[in-house]
C-alpha cells in the first residue's frame, strides 16, 4: 500500500494539501511589494533570502476578496516547474501521511473555482483534505489575468 | 571547423604573466587547437576503451573517426605535417572499422591507442617549442598500417602482435605502451626524446581508467613539460595551455554571478547596519568584506567578459570584400580592441555592428574619384572605436565620408509621410537624424545588394535597445558620420534610478534617463493639458507626459504639484514620466520577472533594493509606447507649433545657462554646455600654475570664471559646480559658483555693454546678466583647444568649404 506525505494548510476554512516534495518551505512574511496591473490573485512580490518570487493569494483563487497585504501572511513556498512561487494561505497545518486508497477524485457535485484547483480529496478521520493542483493554482492566475483584461 | 564551441566559456586560470608568455609564443589559433585537441584526446581514450567492449558500436566508431579527422584537418591547415601523417594513418584504419571492412580487435585497439599517445606527444612538442620537432612517428604508423593490412577479420597470433608493440615504445618517444597487453614493464624504459617521461597518472585519467577494465595506456602526460603542480621555482616554467584554461559551463558562471549578486546585496545591508553601531572592530571587518565583495564581483564579471576583438576580427574581411566589390578604397582602423564586454552582449552587438560597418562602406565613404574631387584622400578611413564611459561600453563606427545631409533626410521623411511639415519645423538636426531609425526608412539614392533596402537602422536600434543600450548618430556633411552604440557592461547589474510612486519604489534603467525636472507647485510653470493629454513645457518644447500612477492603474496621487518628471528616451521618443519622488541612483541586480507577471508588459524585471525590499523595474520601451497618446494629442492640437512661434517672437530661441560668479550673473549659451558636473574641492589638483581635475580617465583643465572675469570669488564650499564643454574628444571645465537657471534668450534686452571676457550683457529675469565669451574662456583653460580640433578636422576631412560643394 503506497502512502504519500502532504503538507496541509487552511484557506477559507477548507483543508488543503500539497505533496511534500513540492514544498520548499513555509514561513510567515509581512513585506510584500505590490504589483500594479497584475491579476488580483497576485498578492505581491517577496524577497526570500535574495530570491524574488510572486505570492499568489489562494483565497482569491477560490473566489474570496483579496487579503490585507499590509498584515503578515502565511506563505507556502512551492517549486513549480523550476520556479519557486509562494501560496498565501490562512493557516498552516501538519504534514500528514495518507494512504492512496483514501483518495477520491473530485465529487461531481463540486462546482466553481474549487473544482479547477484540486486533483481530488483524501478522507481524513474528521474532515476532508483537498489535494491542491499547485500548477493550476499558480498558472490559472495568469490565465485569469488575461481573461480579466478582455 | 570546431575551434570554438559556442557554449562553454574559456576561463583563464593562470596568472596574467603566464598567459602573456603563451600568447606571445603561440598563435591564438594554435593555442585554441591545442586546448581542443587535448580535450578530444581524453575523450578518444575513453571511446577507444569503450569500443573494445562494444566492438560493433557504429556510434563510437563514428565519433572517434570524426575526432581524428578533425585533428587531421586542422593540423594540415596549420602545417603540422607529422601530426597530419600520424592521424591520417589512424583515420584510414578507423574508416575501415567504421565501414565494417574489418572489426575491432586487440591489435587495432593497441595501435589506435598508441597513435593517440603519439598525437599527444606531438601536441606537447608543438606547445612547448611551437614546432613538431623530430619525434619518431614511423613505427606507430607502421603498427597502425599493419592492422589495416592483415586485420581483415583473421585474428593474428597474439605473440606476433605483442612483439612489435613493446619493442616500438622502447625506442620511441611518447611512452605509448599498451599496459593492458604488455606484461613487461617497458613503460619505464624511456631513452631520450620525451621531455619528461614520468608516467605520473593525472587525476583526469583516473576516471577513464576506472571505467575501463582494460587500463588505458598512459605515459606522456597530456600537459607537456613538467606537469607536476608542485614545481620548484627553478626555471621560469610556464603552464601548459590545457592547464591554464578550462572550459566551464555557462550555467555555472550564471549561478556564480547570481550568488555574487546576492552577496552584494547582503553586503550592502550589512554595511548599512554596521554603520549605525559604531563598533570599530566590526567596522573594519565590514570594510574588508566590502572590498572583498567588490573584488569578487569584478572577478566573476570578468569570467563572462570577452574582448570586443572577438567580433571585430571578422570585420576587416567584410570591409575588404565589400570595398573591392563597390570600388572603394578603405583603411580600417581599430581602437580599443581589448575593451571587454559580457559575452552574451557581445553576441547581440555583432549583427548591428556588422550592419553599421557595411552601411558605412556602402553609403558613408564615397568612391575614390568623388573623394579626390572633394579634395580628400581617395582612401577613406573607417574607424572602429571601443571604450568605457560611465559604466557603459561605447562602440563607435566612424567614417570620414560624405556625411548625412539632414535636408535630404527631412525631405525623404516628408515624401514618405513619416513626418508632417509642422513636425519638421520643430525638429532640430539631431531629431532629424533620429528619423533614420524609423522602420522602412532609407535615404540611399539607389538600393544596392549591400544596403539601402530600408531594413537596417531600425533593426539595429531595436536590437541594441533590447539589451538596454542606445544608438546615436552624429554627422557633419562632407566630413563623415559617427554611429555610436552605448552598451551596458553586463545585463545582470545595471545602473538604475529609483523613484517613488504611490508609496512604492520603482527602478528605471539609468541609460534611458535624460534628465530630471522638479515641478515646483508654487511656481507658475506647471503641467498643462492639450486635448486632455498632459504635457510639460521643457525649454520651450512640449514634452508629452505619462503619469506613472495612472499607467499602473493606481489612484492618482498629488494634483501635479511638487512632482518630479523623469525625462526618458526610448524608441526614438522623448517623454516625461511623472513620479512622486526621485530617490536615488544605484546599481541594482536584475532579477527575472516571475512567469506569472510577464504578460503585464510594463515591467522588465525586478530587483532587491538596499533596504531588502523588492522593487519592480519599469520597461521604458513599453512606457514610451504609452506616451504616444499624449504625443498625438499634441500633434493634433497644433499647439506645439504655436508655442514655438510665440517663442520665436519673444526671443532668439537660444537657451542660456545662468550661473552665479561672485555676486554677478554670467550666462553661457547652452550650446556650449556639454555637461554640468560638481567636483569636490579636494579633487582639484594642479599642473604647474593650472588647475585640473581627473575626469573620466583624463586630465580636464579647469578655469575659474571668477578669476577670469575679475569677480570677487566667494569662499569655496565642499564642491564646485562646473560647466564642461567637450568637442571632438577634448574637454575643458569652467568652474562657477552656482548654477542658477536655464532661460530663453531674448534679443531685445541685449546691450553691447561689455568687458574683458564678455560678449555683452542683457537683462534676464529682471537682473543684469553678463554674456560670457566662451571661446575666450575655453582658451584660458586650454590654449590649444581649438587648434587641436582644427587639426583633427584637417586630418579627417579637409576644409569645410570644399566639403559643402560635394
Amino acid at each position: 500500500m503506497t502512502s504519500r506525505q502532504y503538507t496541509t494548510f487552511e484557506v477559507a476554512n477548507q483543508l488543503f494539501g500539497v505533496d511534500v516534495a513540492k514544498v520548499v518551505e513555509v514561513l510567515r512574511f509581512s513585506e510584500y511589494t505590490r504589483v500594479p496591473l497584475a491579476d488580483k490573485s497576485v498578492g505581491g512580490l517577496i524577497n526570500l533570502r535574495g530570491q524574488v518570487m510572486a505570492a499568489v493569494d489562494l483565497g482569491v483563487r477560490l473566489g474570496l476578496e483579496p487579503r490585507d497585504m499590509t498584515k503578515p501572511s502565511m506563505n507556502v513556498i512551492v517549486n513549480e516547474e523550476g520556479e519557486p512561487i509562494s501560496l498565501l494561505v490562512d493557516k498552516i497545518g501538519d504534514v500528514v501521511e495518507l494512504q492512496e486508497d483514501t483518495f477520491e477524485p473530485p465529487p461531481d457535485t463540486l462546482a466553481g473555482p474549487l473544482r479547477e484547483l484540486i486533483i481530488g480529496a483524501f478522507k481524513l478521520d474528521s474532515r476532508l483534505m483537498l489535494a491542491l493542483d499547485a500548477k493550476r493554482a499558480v498558472h490559472s492566475a495568469s490565465g485569469a489575468a488575461k481573461t480579466a483584461a478582455r | 571547423m570546431p575551434f570554438s564551441q559556442v557554449n562553454p566559456y574559456r576561463v583563464d586560470g593562470t596568472a596574467d604573466e603566464h598567459r602573456e608568455t603563451n600568447v606571445d609564443e603561440l598563435d591564438d589559433i594554435v593555442q585554441e587547437f591545442l586546448v581542443e585537441s587535448h580535450e578530444n584526446l581524453d575523450q578518444l581514450d575513453r571511446d577507444l576503451v569503450a569500443l573494445e567492449q562494444h566492438p560493433d558500436s557504429r556510434e563510437l566508431l563514428s565519433s572517434i573517426f570524426r575526432t581524428i579527422h578533425t585533428i587531421k584537418g586542422t593540423s594540415g591547415f596549420l602545417a603540422f605535417h607529422r601530426l597530419e601523417t600520424v592521424t591520417h594513418a589512424g583515420e584510414s584504419l578507423l574508416s575501415r572499422l567504421r565501414d565494417g571492412a574489418q572489426s575491432m580487435n586487440v591489435e587495432s585497439a593497441n595501435a589506435l591507442l598508441r597513435m593517440v599517445d603519439t598525437v599527444r606527444g606531438l601536441l606537447a612538442q608543438i606547445e612547448e617549442q611551437g614546432v613538431e620537432g623530430e619525434m619518431e612517428i614511423q613505427s606507430v604508423i607502421e603498427q597502425v598500417t599493419a592492422c589495416i593490412e592483415d586485420g581483415s577479420g583473421k585474428p593474428k597470433a597474439a605473440p606476433a602482435a605483442a612483439a612489435p608493440a613493446p619493442a616500438a615504445p622502447a625506442d620511441e618517444a611518447p611512452a605509448a605502451e599498451s599496459a593492458a597487453e604488455v606484461p613487461e614493464p617497458v613503460a619505464e624504459v624511456h631513452p631520450e626524446p620525451e621531455p619528461e617521461p614520468e608516467p605520473e597518472p593525472e587525476p583526469a585519467h583516473e576516471e577513464s581508467a576506472a571505467n575501463a577494465p582494460v587500463p588505458a595506456p598512459r605515459g606522456g602526460p597530456p600537459g607537456p613539460a613538467g606537469p607536476e603542480p608542485g614545481e620548484e621555482g627553478s626555471a621560469p616554467q610556464r603552464r601548459s595551455v590545457a592547464e591554464s584554461s578550462i572550459r566551464v559551463d555557462v550555467d555555472l558562471l550564471d549561478a556564480l554571478m547570481r550568488l555574487v549578486g546576492e552577496l552584494v546585496l547582503t553586503r550592502n545591508q550589512l554595511v548599512r547596519g554596521v554603520s549605525e553601531m559604531s563598533d570599530p572592530a566590526l567596522t573594519r571587518t565590514t570594510q574588508r568584506l566590502n572590498l572583498i565583495t567588490s573584488e569578487l564581483q569584478e572577478s566573476v564579471m570578468k569570467t563572462r567578459m570577452q574582448p570586443i576583438d572577438q567580433i571585430w576580427s571578422k570585420l576587416p574581411r567584410v570591409v575588404r570584400d565589400l570595398s573591392s566589390q563597390l570600388g572603394r578604397q578603405i583603411k580600417l582602423a581599430m581602437e580599443g580592441k581589448d575593451t571587454e564586454l559580457d559575452r552574451s552582449l557581445l553576441e547581440s552587438v555583432k549583427d548591428p555592428l556588422t550592419h553599421l560597418v557595411r552601411n558605412a562602406v556602402d553609403h558613408g565613404i564615397e568612391p575614390p574619384d568623388v573623394r579626390r574631387a572633394a579634395g580628400k584622400n581617395p582612401e577613406g578611413t573607417l574607424t572602429l572605436r571601443a571604450y568605457h564611459e560611465g559604466g557603459h561600453v561605447v562602440v563607435e563606427v566612424a567614417d570620414d565620408g560624405a556625411g548625412i545631409d539632414p535636408d535630404r533626410v527631412a525631405s525623404t521623411a516628408l515624401d514618405r509621410g513619416v513626418i508632417t511639415r509642422d513636425q519638421l519645423a520643430r525638429m532640430e538636426t539631431s531629431d532629424i537624424f533620429q528619423l533614420l531609425f524609423q522602420p522602412g526608412f532609407s535615404t540611399a539614392k539607389k538600393v544596392t545588394n549591400v544596403s539601402g533596402r530600408g531594413v537596417g537602422m531600425d533593426v539595429v536600434k531595436t536590437n541594441i535597445e533590447k539589451i538596454g543600450g542606445t544608438v546615436d548618430v552624429d554627422s557633419t556633411l562632407g566630413r563623415g558620420t559617427t554611429w555610436r552604440l552605448t552598451i551596458p557592461l553586463t545585463l545582470a547589474i545595471i545602473q538604475a534610478l529609483t523613484v517613488e510612486c504611490s508609496t512604492e519604489q520603482y527602478a528605471i534603467p539609468q541609460i534611458a534617463v535624460d534628465e530630471l525636472v522638479f515641478v515646483d507647485g508654487s511656481s507658475d510653470k506647471n503641467i498643462e493639458h492639450v486635448s486632455g493629454a498632459p504635457v510639460y513645457r521643457l525649454r520651450g518644447k512640449l514634452l508629452p507626459l505619462v503619469h506613472l500612477d495612472e499607467t499602473l492603474g493606481l489612484p492618482r496621487g498629488s494634483n501635479d504639484k511638487d512632482v518630479y518628471i523623469a525625462v526618458l528616451q526610448a524608441e526614438g521618443r522623448r517623454f516625461g514620466l511623472v513620479v512622486d519622488r526621485v530617490l536615488n541612483t544605484e546599481e541594482i541586480v536584475v532579477k527575472p520577472l516571475a512567469t506569472l507577471l510577464k504578460d503585464i508588459g510594463v515591467y522588465q524585471g525586478s530587483t532587491i533594493l538596499g533596504d531588502g525590499k523588492v522593487a519592480l523595474i519599469l520597461d521604458v520601451q513599453s512606457l514610451a509606447r504609452r506616451s504616444l497618446l499624449a504625443a498625438q494629442a499634441v500633434e493634433r492640437s497644433g499647439l506645439a507649433v504655436d508655442s514655438q512661434q510665440a517663442q520665436g517672437r519673444a526671443g532668439s530661441g537660444n537657451r542660456l545657462l545662468i550661473t552665479g560668479v561672485g555676486d554677478r550673473r554670467v550666462a553661457v549659451p547652452l550650446d556650449m554646455v556639454t555637461r554640468l558636473e560638481e567636483f569636490s574641492v579636494d579633487k582639484i589638483e594642479r599642473v604647474g600654475s593650472r588647475e585640473v581635475v581627473q575626469y573620466r580617465g583624463r586630465i580636464l583643465p579647469l578655469v575659474r570664471l571668477a578669476h577670469l572675469l575679475g569677480a570677487y570669488p566667494a569662499e569655496d564650499g565642499d564642491s564646485v559646480p562646473v560647466v564642461v564643454y567637450s568637442e571632438r574628444g577634448r574637454s575643458v571645465a569652467l568652474a562657477v559658483e552656482k548654477i542658477v537657471d536655464i532661460v530663453e534668450d531674448s534679443v531685445e534686452t541685449h546691450s553691447d555693454l561689455d568687458d574683458s571676457g564678455l560678449t555683452g550683457s542683457a537683462v534676464i529675469q529682471q537682473r543684469v546678466t553678463e554674456m560670457l565669451d566662451v571661446r575666450q574662456a575655453i582658451l584660458a583653460a586650454d590654449v590649444n583647444f581649438f587648434d587641436a580640433i582644427d587639426e583633427y578636422a584637417d586630418n579627417y576631412g579637409g576644409g569645410l568649404e570644399e566639403m559643402s560643394a560635394v
